[in-house]
């Protein structure tokens, strides 16, 4: 166990070290190493170089908080619309299926043409991209549900409720926790991917600013704050996901 | 239920929902400028078909040269990832959260330094894909079971035997379900780089269509570019299951 954290922060170090000397000596506009990265970073967080960064993240935050309730919302009552009755399921998956298939990025310049180019558009984005994983969980859930438990459970006279709440919650959760933590994180890079494609306001135009503008400090300083924000967000919702777990294990 | 039965009940679905699209559309409900009607979207094919049919053959020519790479690399790394153990301790969350962040941070970056042709699309195609491949592959060696590999081996099977014999029938699925994966992974990446850079193809097009407000145009694209990339996947799909059988 102590040879592979060895190991893994020696590549971590590695690679870092790599990047530092490759930058140092490639153009200053495209290659920054991460002794300049590291001071744009406090910078920005002193808010010393854009004092309007918080406006920006809050609105991000804002879009993937409105985007998620909605992939939450829509992913759980197609899912169980969808696999509650019994051959619904079996017709309409390869559809969803199917639509999985397709690279989602293609549907976004339709949707900044009917949303604009405002928060709207990217919050349906955010949407299409979290929802599907979280239908399919539904499904791929109510599929595994014994069937036997929910035959005896209902000769033994336990109402449709009563079955729902004791029988198929519980054999769903861990499924349905992974599907939602997959979805969020997808709903997290669609508000991401919209905001960059297109937009005037966000931490994604923020980042597509200073490109712009060839200050690939800040740009990098920027990245690197979206990228702890997503991780941060993966932590909350992988905790969730084991505490769920937890809770399945215990209630089984 | 029976297949043929499901195929039948999924063909109307899809057919209602058209008429009710069309439906919608006709009497006034829905805003053809913003969601033009099915009819409209089929007539609008013919006047940008040769158009796109040429810009598709661009991105897709993009695409299977990423997905060429993204594959070799990927399966390559996979195997290797796969087969040494400590190798796999060390690298694997950095692959898993390689994998989960959002690649588009690195966009803006992948454009300056490779300019604005194809090859920053390829280069971006080819980050998209390499990394589900990669762990599929990986994942798929590792859980290959080690027991015939033994038995094999202590039999005296040479190790060309052995690979061709035992591994490589073990890993085929992993690598297979790799390239269906891979092969989405590297269309998206190709199209949101010519979306983002204005690169001559099929993710231009759809953003210049959008941007000109031609809806119906705009539609019949998307549809274009989504009925191939699921073609390819049903394809890939039922390449998967013919070779199963020769396993």
């Amino acid at each position: 166990m102590r040879r592979v954290v060895l190991g893994r922060v020696l590549l971590l170090a590695g690679l870092l070290g790599l990047w530092e000397l490759w930058a140092r000596h490639g153009d200053p506009l495209l290659y920054v190493p991460p002794s300049r990265v590291v001071p744009a970073l406090a910078r920005l967080l002193r808010l010393e170089a854009y004092p309007t960064l918080p406006a920006h993240v809050g609105l991000t935050a804002f879009e993937v908080l409105v985007a998620y309730a909605l992939v939450v919302a829509l992913g759980l009552s197609l899912g169980f619309a969808l696999g509650l009755p019994r051959h619904v399921g079996a017709i309409y998956e390869p559809i969803l299926a199917a639509c999985y298939a397709i690279p989602s990025v293609v549907w976004y310049p339709s949707l900044m043409l009917f949303f604009g180019l405002g928060p709207a558009s990217k919050i349906a984005f955010g949407v299409l991209l979290g929802f599907f994983p979280v239908v399919l969980a539904v499904l791929a859930g109510l599929r595994a549900v014994e069937p036997h438990l929910l035959t005896v459970s209902r000769a033994l006279g336990a109402k449709p409720a009563a079955c729902f709440v004791k029988v198929v919650l519980p054999a769903i959760t861990a499924t349905l926790v992974a599907g939602l933590r997959a979805g969020l994180a997808l709903t997290v890079v669609g508000v991401l991917v919209g905001e960059i494609l297109g937009a005037r306001r966000g931490l994604g135009y923020l980042i597509n600013y200073t490109y712009g503008f060839f200050r690939t400090a800040d740009y990098a300083a920027l990245a690197l704050l979206a990228l702890v924000l997503v991780l941060l967000v993966d932590g909350i919702a992988a905790w969730t996901e084991s505490r769920a777990r937890r809770w399945t294990e215990g209630a089984a | 239920m029976s297949a043929l039965r499901r195929r039948a009940l999924q063909s109307l679905s899809i057919a209602v929902l058209l008429a009710l699209w069309e439906l919608a559309v006709r009497t006034g409900w829905a805003d053809p400028l913003f969601v033009p009607a099915p009819s409209s979207v089929v007539r609008a094919f013919r006047t940008i078909g040769p158009e796109a049919l040429r810009l598709l053959g661009e991105t897709l020519g993009k695409t299977l040269l990423a997905y060429v790479l993204a594959v070799t690399l990927g399966v390559g790394a996979g195997l290797l990832i796969g087969g040494v153990r400590y190798l796999h301790d060390v690298v694997s969350p950095f692959l898993v959260a390689l994998y989960a962040l959002p690649k588009i941070l690195v966009l803006p970056w992948i454009l300056l330094t490779f300019g604005l042709a194809a090859t920053p699309a390829v280069v971006y195609g080819v980050l998209q894909g390499f990394f589900p491949i990669c762990l599929l592959v990986a994942g798929g060696v590792r859980d290959v079971d080690r027991m015939p590999l033994h038995v094999a081996r202590s039999m005296g099977a040479t190790s060309w035997q052995l690979y061709r014999k035992v591994i490589l029938p073990a890993v085929l699925p992993a690598v297979l379900a790799g390239m269906k994966l891979g092969i989405v992974f590297c269309l998206l990446g190709v199209l949101v780089v010519e979306m983002f850079g204005g690169i001559r193809g099929m993710g231009f097009l759809l953003v210049s269509l959008a941007n000109a407000f031609r809806a119906p145009e705009l539609f019949a694209a998307t549809a274009l570019v989504s009925l191939l990339s699921v073609g390819v996947v049903l394809g890939l799909e039922r390449l998967n299951q013919r070779l199963g059988h020769w396993r």
